[in-house]
């Protein structure tokens, strides 16, 4: 399924906050318009490994990191995104005092002719439009996440971080969320998007990296990862050891 | 959004001519303290700038009010500068000071930020402290213009009026901008707004720099104001005061600074003139503010129905 030459590609990373060890050997990549689903459970580096794409305050000590070709090692996070990555982290982190609108007036305006201005922005999510003199902070998660997507998308990437998108939305408000990413999909925008299960995203997911202890440990579809229930039983099982 | 544009305009009309009535109704001293309410109004806003929409807490904003004065006195006294033209080297002096300073301070944040920039306001008022030949020293610069160039106190009071409300207006502007909605993006969550493809070190430093810069113009006229420039004016009292005011005033409001001025000179002025420990009474009211006001008098004015000019607008 990995359609053509990668786009971004992670091979034997490892990182660290200060001293402290994060990463251990995190090999992946991504095709241009694929979707990669990075799964694992709390607290095994699915954020890290999403940072040290972003280089935002982790630090690679081994392996490397390139998007298109090119190295992101060194580089400051606006500048990656400046490159085409876009990136929505775990917490969403909406800023909370200015208004959907203003929120989304925030990313520096693109070039004439971009696909994702404000305008289509309201189309891919029309609550938006609708709330848009409200203040972010007091929007419910769901609308709060969809905000932080579409902030993102403003800055027109061709790849998508999304760090688990679905935590702590109700599963009504998951599917509108998987409805749109669908939509990015079909756009074409790669995505790299990290959850604790493969459930929530199956629909949209090319292909499935699985992450225990800050090192990649599976490789393969959604139907090879069914196909070997030891992988979840030995990772992803919430209660283990 | 045009009758709340329309409805804003009238209300800051209406302060303009009101300011104007005092300055010109009372009497002379009246318009002198309404004149130094108005400048350090200016001075306020300009550290509110950073702090309630940046989120940076500067204890040094006086360098930049003290340089503002220093730059015009200093183009007068040692390089012969005609005034007219010595006026606008004093905001450019302290633009440049934010700009060397700034880039410095922004490279760390919160508390550290904090002690960066008092470290470089201590060193811009030993600086002029020191620097007897070139500074005057503690001795100031004195009678190198008469003061207000000599205008009557009411007609000085009117200029800084005019300069105040277009000093706010380009503010105002300012925050509404693109550039303003990067720097209240920074101020809440500097990780995101890099996350969308800005610096936010260079975002912050752009805040900096033009808060220097209207701290300046604020100390310039403070200049011209009282005819002299002394280093007290870039000491850390100044500093204080204007952090008292953006509080008392109300944090994350645009008009804020200006209640705050307007309180806190009244008090100084006026409390003084019965007991003689005014700051006592300075204490707690700002102890009342911070504990059952924490968005100030502007929060207060809000919940009376008073537009505060608050961020959201």
């Amino acid at each position: 399924m990995n359609s053509g030459v990668a786009m971004l590609e992670l091979s034997n990373v490892s990182a660290a906050y200060g001293r402290g060890m994060a990463l251990h050997g995190i090999t992946l990549s991504v095709g241009r318009g694929e979707v990669v689903c990075l799964i694992g459970r709390n607290g095994v580096g699915k954020t890290s490994t999403m940072r040290s794409i972003v280089q935002e305050t982790i630090r690679v000590t081994e392996g490397d990191v390139t998007f298109d070709g090119q190295s992101l090692l060194g580089l400051l996070p606006h500048q990656v995104i400046r490159r085409g990555v876009g990136y929505v982290p775990e917490d969403r982190r909406v800023f909370a005092s200015l208004t959907v609108a203003e929120n989304l007036r925030v990313p520096p305006a693109g070039h004439v002719g971009v696909r994702w201005d404000i305008d289509a922005i309201y189309q891919l999510f029309p609550q938006l439009k609708e709330y848009r003199h409200r203040q972010a902070g007091v929007m419910s998660g769901g609308e709060q996440q969809m905000l932080s997507i579409a902030r993102s998308l403003l800055v027109n990437p061709q790849l998508l971080l999304l760090d688990e998108p679905h935590e702590g939305l109700a599963p009504k408000v998951a599917e509108e969320v998987i409805a749109a990413l669908l939509v990015l999909k079909r756009e074409g925008i790669s995505m790299l998007i990290s959850e604790q299960s493969l459930r929530t995203i199956r629909g949209c997911a090319d292909r499935v990296y699985v992450i225990d202890r800050g090192m990649t440990v599976f490789s393969g579809t959604p139907d090879q990862f069914d196909s070997d229930p030891e992988i979840t039983r030995r990772y992803l099982m919430a209660t283990q050891e | 959004m045009t009758a709340h544009h329309r409805h804003e305009s009238i209300i800051w009309l209406g302060a303009a001519v009101a300011a104007a009535v005092v300055l010109f109704a009372f009497g002379p001293g009246i318009a002198l303290l309404g004149t130094e309410i108005m400048i350090m109004a200016l001075f306020a806003c300009s550290l509110n700038l950073i702090m309630s929409y940046g989120g940076m807490v500067s204890f040094g904003h006086a360098a930049y009010f003290g340089l503002g004065a220093y730059g015009f006195a200093l183009a007068i006294v040692r390089f012969d500068v005609p005034p007219a033209l010595a006026l606008a080297c004093g905001p450019i002096l302290a633009l440049l000071a934010a700009l060397l300073f700034g880039s410095l301070c922004v490279r760390l944040s919160h508390i550290y930020f904090a002690m960066l920039t008092l470290a470089c306001a201590e060193i811009t008022y030993a600086i002029l402290f020191q620097a007897y030949d070139f500074t005057g020293g503690d001795t100031g610069l004195t009678r190198f213009v008469a003061p207000r160039f000599g205008l009557t106190p009411q007609l000085y009071g009117l200029v800084v009026l005019v300069v105040l409300l277009l000093s706010l207006l380009i503010l105002r502007r300012l925050v509404a901008s693109p550039l303003g909605l990067a720097i209240r993006s920074v101020g809440e969550d500097p990780y995101r707004t890099a996350a969308l493809g800005y610096n936010p070190r260079r975002v912050q430093l752009a805040a900096f720099v033009v808060a220097g810069g209207f701290a300046g113009l604020a100390g310039m006229l403070f200049s011209v104001f009282h005819g002299n420039a002394f280093p007290d004016y870039a000491g850390l009292a100044f500093t204080l005061d204007a952090l008292v005011m953006v509080v008392i005033g109300g944090l994350h409001s645009f008009v804020g600074p200006i209640y705050g001025a307007i309180i806190y000179l009244l008090m100084k002025t006026f409390i003084s003139r019965y007991v003689g420990e005014w700051e006592l009474v300075v204490g707690i009211v700002l102890m009342a503010v911070v504990l059952g006001a924490p968005r100030g008098l502007a929060g207060l004015a809000a919940r009376l129905g008073i537009p505060s000019g608050g961020r959201k607008s």
